[in-house]
């Protein structure tokens, strides 16, 4: 017997959540990684070329819009993956109750997060 | 919320209490909980992102003082952690991908191993585009 399709406002928001958490996911698995290596330890070790994170090349590279879009997705969707696995791991893994404060506190960071990433690199840049 | 049998007769509901180390007693169970816990990595490497972008939009002297963040040795040790937990984020989202995709060609699905090898050349290929534009672009 196939169940009704949930409808209703809760349920685009639960989906929206979902999606959000499922972009994030690809996002943070396929692209963090070498942005995590290159920053991290790549830079330390010497292992870029001497002017690679100089001043003047970062904020030219930067300033190209498709890498402002690039870089919003890049640090934002990752949020909204960290929000969806956070919540539900306050619930099942630390036994903590309080299911709307803690869906708002944990969305709502990713969605703060948003906001500061749109701010800076189409606003401060 | 006590279900009625077909004589009418009602019985209480059995919710089995768990203790909150459920997730600690078993291998599986850690890797599980592992899983998760590599989402705070992944965001703790979003924010780092934007730390440096931050420091950028401020100039090159406070942009210079991130870099020499990042030279510091903690730094590099909590991005050695961040790094092999933001991959076995990957490793474990590519294994999960396989449960949802399931990509039936004719009357026969493809095997999981396929659509983790493309994955895994995707990763790749974007590993190396970023590279190159970050460093030798």
């Amino acid at each position: 017997m196939r169940l009704p399709r949930a409808r209703g406002p809760r349920a685009l928001v639960e989906a929206m959540a979902w999606a959000l958490f499922s972009a994030g996911g690809f996002a943070a698995a396929i692209l963090l990684p070498i942005h995590v290596a290159i920053l991290g330890i790549a830079y330390a070790a010497g292992w870029l070329p001497d002017d690679a994170l100089s001043y003047a090349r970062i904020h030219h590279l930067v300033s190209n819009p498709l890498a402002r879009l690039y870089l919003t997705a890049l640090i934002s969707l990752p949020l909204y993956h960290w929000a969806h696995r956070f919540r539900f791991a306050i619930h099942h893994q630390f036994g903590i109750g309080l299911k709307r404060m803690v869906a708002v506190g944990c969305y709502g960071s990713a969605l703060v997060g948003t906001g500061l990433a749109v701010w800076i690199i189409f606003f401060r840049l | 919320m006590t279900p009625d049998d077909a004589e009418g007769r009602s019985y209480p509901l059995y919710f089995p209490k768990y203790p909150r180390s459920w997730w600690l007693r078993k291998g599986p169970y850690r890797r599980f909980a592992a899983r998760e816990i590599t989402s705070m990595f992944s965001a703790a490497a979003s924010v780092t992102l934007l730390a440096f972008l931050f420091a950028l939009s401020r100039g090159p002297q406070a942009y210079d003082a991130f870099l020499r963040l990042l030279d510091s040795p903690w730094m590099v040790a909590a991005s050695a952690v961040t790094l092999v937990a933001v991959l076995y984020h990957t490793a474990t989202w590519f294994r999960l991908t396989t449960h949802i995709v399931v990509i039936r060609v004719g009357g026969r699905t493809l095997p999981p191993g396929l659509l983790i090898v493309a994955l895994s050349v995707a990763w790749l290929g974007a590993s190396a585009a970023v590279a190159y534009f970050h460093g030798w672009f």
